[in-house]
């Protein structure tokens, strides 16, 4: 459109032109120069504070971070979070008892995150995958190539030649069997954990340069000569002697843990008629689901009542589901043996108000009248102990440092003690934590001296419990964070819906029961995706933006990749922290 | 050549010819008639501007400060109770030195309702920082229209344009239009020093504290001040092209008078014939026309005032409680002198009466008759009426 | 969670002069993310007033007219004029005004605006009160509100004017509410303003004022996003007057939204279920509008 203020092409009077005062309210400077952060009280704080399911974890899995990378899509990212701290994903992510998910915030809201099965997701893809070690990330130092003896190539003796390693130790395992694994190989059937899942693991530990001798035996004479030739020994032989109940008859009963060995080296044959398994720990559990698959009828029988029972409560839950009765309040008296199987005689039990010096619920018989019950066979699955020729050596003197899963001995050179005959929890998880908590515990020894043991782990505390984490030993980011552990009130639940928690899911229960093939399934990709979106990711910063983007000030920046408080104008208002979904911004009053 | 036309159409005329950009209009009587047709020049494409039909006169004069912020030259045009109902905005105008002209039609307020003639609505925007031109007829306001475009873009200050209601707005007369190229001549094309542009950011009319505030509003003074300086060289101008000007004050036998009477608007006019009658009877009689209420030209009026004996102050306006507006500002101006002349003030003509030949008569021979004035101010023409 | 995807260029800088925690600052920054850098805005006497900067400063890096109270509309109509006669057709003019500069004194000029489908974009960033004068009542307070010309009991017994009605009732082209703690939808939504060149576009942006709410500022996203989710404030577009779309459906009782605010602390368990039984009305009353269509 022409208009009159396009117009200029017009002579027009020269004389005169307007250079009037022209003095207006006309801004001519930002309103950066007015520093607004000298108006605050308190100033936002970037803290990533400790998430309740890696506290709980034995071994300190970062799991927020962890679930960070999976729900971004770098599984890359995950794996390399995961492996920090843990040598075992694809196994934990299916054996483990994840105390994560009984800890986990969204608990309370709905459903925890199957954070178990989202190991098991990352912990395949690295193996199908054939994702490298990132040695550089996570190797530390160097520990001057001190040699290590490791006893027991279970999953502490693994677990610790994992981390010694790459704290710059030379570790030698001796195994007395020809398998490594332990518990592991031997212990726990194969339609929970195959076999080349676990051999893959293990490889992946002995790659890094780990010599395992097998067959090895570790008798006295070893004992006395090995620590001429190793700077340290890591010593953590399991629990392999069967317990015993003190019945009468009890020659007839058959040993679980035997059994379970059985299966994994020998062509077994089929079982028929109904079998009892006795116990009610995942030993039992385990041996009654794998008679199930040789094709017995197997029954448990538990002295104490189902919610006693120290097996996992989802193993529960399956093995019924698989058809399996479980006797509860019945313990055994006496077994005599008849022409098509055997006596079984049972006392009922009665739970009584005190409990026991374990804390568990204590039982005693009702009557003393026996019940009968006729079995084909009778195994027994209520656990193992320590073989005779360690329990001396591993009765620890007064100066022992007592670790949480170490016994730390300072003889001519250090012993240490880890695995199931020091954990109070006898768990793959907390034989990683042993391995974990050795290594650590043997590098601040050697850097700094005995006196520096216990502290140094206890820096390596996350959320001041008893989960260590290697990341923080090895100076990582993570050992900025807090110990304080979320809780679910910290959580901003505006961001987070209701939505259900999502698990792969079961085979058929007609295969499963049939075969030893694994019973459950793994997350699909976008399962997996879905899944970890729904974690709450607790006290730790995912890069959402949330705090850039709400900041009424435009005082959160991003420089480099790391985001910015410009504290010169942030007013100190508190939304930031507030609409951080996570609790990863914490107020902190001014001085 | 010469048009016979309103004086609301001269206006109207004006404002097509000085090409302005953005007009806001809202109906008011005696007004109305200038932004009809305006509306119509814009609708029929004699005029390419915008014409925005706001739904009120605040609005009107908001519309033309946010065109006028983007540098573009606008009009609007008022009345009375319009004029009333834009005060805030013609604060705004002038605090944000924006070229605007306004049609002003001089109308009274009620109540009771009253279309007619009367200063006080112009008047009581006395301090609101424009500048106020008042007409006298036809020819005046079409000139002083395109003079004020011409004042108001060299000062930055915003420019009224005031003509009676009906004897000025409403009256035919011949008026001489001039040619676009002489008007193209005259003003050239606006060329704002500060204008809203988002490739140049920066905030306009803001917030000032009292660390600067009264520094602007010295500022408004000072244009003001400026413009009493360069009006005569801007009248030059016009001058050469169109061979007419108004001057801040006209003086009409000034030199030889005993006697001033001091008249604005058309009333002028009435008293040109009776002061013409008066002085072929011998009378001292001369006239002293004020076109420039602000800024009041106190020196100049000082000037010619200053011989005469005595000064008769025909207010068409009236402030409550005080006096008429322009006897105030005269007596002001006069102050500077030591034996200055005897200030009469005589109120007519409110609300549409007409002030007739004989009233300017009665003014005259009432000023001369005594030596010194009443007390207060002198209504002339109201008769004792029934009281409820 | 799914993250939020917001650009990180700032039209806005730090150092305003708004409260700590200002909802309104947040709708500012948000909003000039959408519109970019060819905007010039219209602020009348508002919060914002003062927020932009006084002399001399500007808070902003697009140009702003600031103008009087009852004018924000018909000022931009004005600029709009203005642009149009420089042929400068990329520039988007807005509105920026609070709920009494909408609601109340600009109402006039904001239905002359509509009315004559200036092609303008008014926001209306409501904070339910004359903040910037110290907490009146406007017609945008709420029911239930103390303010300090609604003190004691005298709370406001009277409703919120239902101002997006009023503007879809003049049939422009848009009509929206928006809502701070919806940053995605809001710039969607300014964004989808900014391209119905044109004609009058209407947003009525929530914005959360603690300090008039007597809630603490950490909350003002909090609040916000209570308010819809509650009803109280549903996010919806309406389209040339006809067509209605809900953005968010609330299922929230109002008791979480009203409990954090000291404004309403005083109303007893009958007042606070009146409020819900009114919103569930309100909102049903729109759920039929949606199925008109």
């Amino acid at each position: 459109m022409e208009s009159q203020a396009m117009i200029k092409d017009k002579p027009t009077f020269q004389g005169l032109t307007n250079n009037v005062s022209l003095y207006i309210s006309k801004s001519h400077a930002s309103s950066r120069i007015n520093k607004t952060g000298s108006w605050r009280f308190a100033r936002p704080v970037y803290e990533n504070k400790t998430a309740p399911c890696s506290a709980s974890c034995p071994a300190g899995n970062y799991i927020p971070k962890v679930v960070m990378h999976l729900s971004k899509e770098n599984i890359h990212g995950a794996f390399r979070a995961l492996i920090q701290e843990n040598p075992f994903p694809a196994t934990c992510g299916r054996v483990c008892f994840h105390t994560c998910e009984s800890a986990c915030n969204r608990g309370s809201q709905d459903q925890a995150v199957a954070f178990r099965c989202l190991e098991r997701y990352i912990g395949d893809m690295a193996i199908t995958e054939n994702f490298p070690l990132d040695a550089k990330s996570l190797a530390a130092g160097n520990a001057g190539n001190i040699k290590v003896a490791i006893l027991g190539a279970g999953p502490a003796g693994l677990s610790a030649a994992f981390f010694l390693t790459r704290l710059g130790f030379s570790c030698e395992i001796f195994e007395s069997t020809d398998k490594a694994g332990g518990v592991m190989q031997w212990g726990i059937p194969s339609h929970r954990l195959p076999k080349s899942v676990l051999d893959h693991e293990i490889q992946r530990i002995v790659n890094m340069g780990i010599k395992i001798h097998y067959n090895h035996s570790l008798d006295a004479e070893f004992m006395t000569t090995a620590h001429h030739s190793f700077g340290a020994m890591f010593i953590s032989p399991g629990l392999s002697v069967p317990l015993t109940m003190g019945i009468e008859g009890e020659s007839h009963i058959h040993q679980g843990l035997q059994l379970l060995m059985d299966i994994q080296t020998k062509d077994m044959p089929l079982k028929q008629g109904r079998v009892a398994v006795i116990g009610g720990g995942n030993t039992a559990i385990d041996v009654a689901r794998s008679l199930k698959r040789l094709g017995a009828d197997p029954v448990i029988v538990y002295r104490r009542r189902k919610q006693d029972m120290p097996a996992f409560a989802q193993e529960i839950v399956d093995t019924e589901k698989e058809g399996i009765e479980i006797i509860e309040l019945k313990s055994p008296v006496a077994v005599q043996k008849i022409d098509k199987g055997f006596i079984l005689n049972l006392v009922s039990m009665a739970p009584v108000t005190e409990k026991g010096n374990d804390g568990r619920t204590r039982v005693m018989p009702v009557d003393n009248t026996p019940e009968t019950m006729i079995f084909s066979e009778i195994y027994s699955g209520i656990g193992a102990t320590l073989h005779d020729s360690w329990k001396a050596d591993a009765d620890a003197p007064e100066s022992a440092i007592k670790l949480d899963h170490v016994d730390f001995h300072l003889k001519d050179i250090p012993f240490l003690y880890g695995g199931d005959c020091v954990n109070d929890v006898q768990s793959v998880t907390h034989a990683i934590a042993s391995g974990k908590e050795a290594a650590i515990a043997l590098s601040a020894y050697v850097d700094s001296g005995i006196d520096s043991v216990k502290k140094t782990v206890d820096i390596c505390r996350l959320g001041a419990g008893k989960a260590l984490s290697m990341e923080i030993y090895l100076q990582g980011e993570r050992r900025l964070n807090s110990d304080h552990v979320v809780t679910d009130t910290e959580i901003n639940l505006d961001y987070f819906t209701s939505t259900p928690r999502i698990e792969p899911g079961h085979i058929p229960l007609k295969t499963s029961v049939t075969s030893f093939k694994e019973v459950e399934k793994t997350f699909t990709r976008e399962a997996a995706m879905a899944e970890a979106l729904r974690c709450y990711q607790c006290g730790f910063c995912n890069e959402c933006e949330n705090c850039r983007i709400f900041c009424p000030e435009i005082s959160i920046t991003r420089q480099n990749g790391k985001k910015m408080i410009d504290l010169d104008y942030c007013k100190g208002c508190g939304v930031c922290s507030v609409e951080c979904p996570r609790n990863a911004i914490t107020m902190e009053e001014e001085k | 050549m010469k048009h016979v036309i309103e004086g609301s159409h001269a206006i109207s005329e004006a404002v097509k010819l000085a090409r302005v950009d953005v007009v806001s209009g809202y109906p008011i009587t005696p007004q109305t008639h200038i932004i009809e047709a305006i509306s119509e020049y814009c609708a029929n494409g004699e005029m390419k501007a915008k014409f925005i039909p706001v739904e009120s006169e605040h609005s009107a004069m908001a519309a033309v400060v946010g065109a006028a912020s983007t540098g573009v030259r606008t009009f609007t045009a008022t009345s009375s109770h319009g004029l009333a109902l834009m005060h805030e905005m013609l604060h705004w105008a002038a605090g944000a030195r924006l070229p605007i002209v306004l049609g002003e039609v001089n109308r009274a307020l009620g109540p009771g309702w009253n279309i007619w003639m009367d200063q006080s609505d112009s008047l009581a925007q006395r301090d609101t920082g424009w500048i106020q031109l008042y007409c006298e007829n036809g020819q005046e306001a079409m000139d002083t229209t395109l003079f004020a475009f011409r004042l108001a873009e060299l000062v930055n200050l915003p420019v009224m344009v005031v003509i009676d209601a009906f004897f000025v707005s409403h009256t035919f007369e011949p008026v001489a239009i001039p040619e676009q190229e002489h008007v193209d001549d005259f003003l050239p094309p606006y060329e704002p020093r500060i204008a809203l542009d988002p490739d140049n950011p920066f905030a306009l009319f803001q917030m000032a504290p009292p660390n600067v505030y009264m520094e602007m509003r010295q500022s408004i003074h000072r244009a003001m001040e400026h413009t009493l300086d360069i009006y005569h060289e801007v009248e030059n101008e016009f001058d050469a092209v169109f061979h007419r000007r108004y001057g801040m004050i006209e003086e009409i036998n000034c030199e030889n008078a005993d006697i001033i009477l001091v008249t604005t608007g058309s009333a002028t006019s009435t008293a040109r014939q009776v002061q013409m009658d008066m002085e072929k009877q011998g009378e001292r009689f001369g006239i002293l026309k004020i076109k420039t209420f602000r800024p009041f030209p106190g020196k100049a009026i000082c000037n010619a005032l200053q011989k005469a004996k005595k000064v008769a102050v025909l207010d068409r306006n009236f402030s409550f409680g005080s006096g008429g507006i322009f006897a105030q500002e005269v007596k002001g101006a006069l102050q500077v002198l030591s034996q200055g002349p005897v200030v009469f003030n005589y109120i007519a003509g409110l609300g549409g009466r007409d002030i007739t030949p004989d009233i300017i008569s009665e003014v005259y021979l009432k000023t001369r008759d005594r030596d010194l004035p009443p007390c207060g101010s002198e209504w002339l023409g109201t008769s004792p009426r029934d009281e409820n | 969670m799914q993250t939020l995807n917001i650009s990180d260029v700032d039209f806005a800088e730090p150092g305003n002069m708004s409260c700590p925690g200002c909802g309104a600052s947040i709708a500012m920054n948000l909003a000039l993310k959408a519109l970019g850098q060819d905007t010039i805005l219209v602020i009348p006497a508002c919060c914002w007033a003062i927020i932009a900067g006084p002399y001399p400063m500007s808070s902003l890096k697009v140009p702003i007219l600031h103008t009087a109270f009852p004018s924000a509309a018909v000022t931009a109509s004005g600029v709009r004029a203005g642009l149009d006669m420089k042929g400068d057709t990329k520039t988007t003019v807005v509105a920026w005004a609070g709920d009494g500069g909408s609601f109340d004194i600009g109402i006039q000029s904001l239905s002359g605006a509509a009315e004559r489908n200036d092609d303008i974009i008014f926001v209306c960033y409501d904070n339910e009160a004359y903040m910037n004068t110290g907490v009146q009542r406007s017609s945008s307070t709420p029911y239930g509100s103390r303010t300090t010309t609604t003190p004691g009991q005298g709370w406001k017994k009277t409703r919120k004017k239902n101002m997006i009605e009023i503007m879809a009732a003049h049939g422009v082209s848009y009509a929206a509410t928006a809502n701070i703690a919806y940053p995605e939808d809001l710039i969607r939504k300014f964004k989808k303003a900014r391209e119905l060149k044109g004609g009058t576009r209407f947003i009525h942006v929530y914005a959360t004022c603690t300090t008039g709410w007597g809630a603490p500022s950490e909350y003002a996203v909090k609040i916000a996003r209570l308010a819809t989710r509650c009803n109280l404030f549903p996010l919806y577009e309406v389209e040339d007057g006809i067509t209605y779309t809900l953005n968010e459906k609330g299922d929230t009782p109002v008791d979480a939204y009203l409990n954090l605010q000291g404004r309403f602390k005083h109303l007893s368990l009958e007042d606070k279920a009146g409020i819900q039984n009114q919103v569930d009305k309100d909102f049903a009353v729109l759920k039929n509008k949606l199925s008109v269509c």
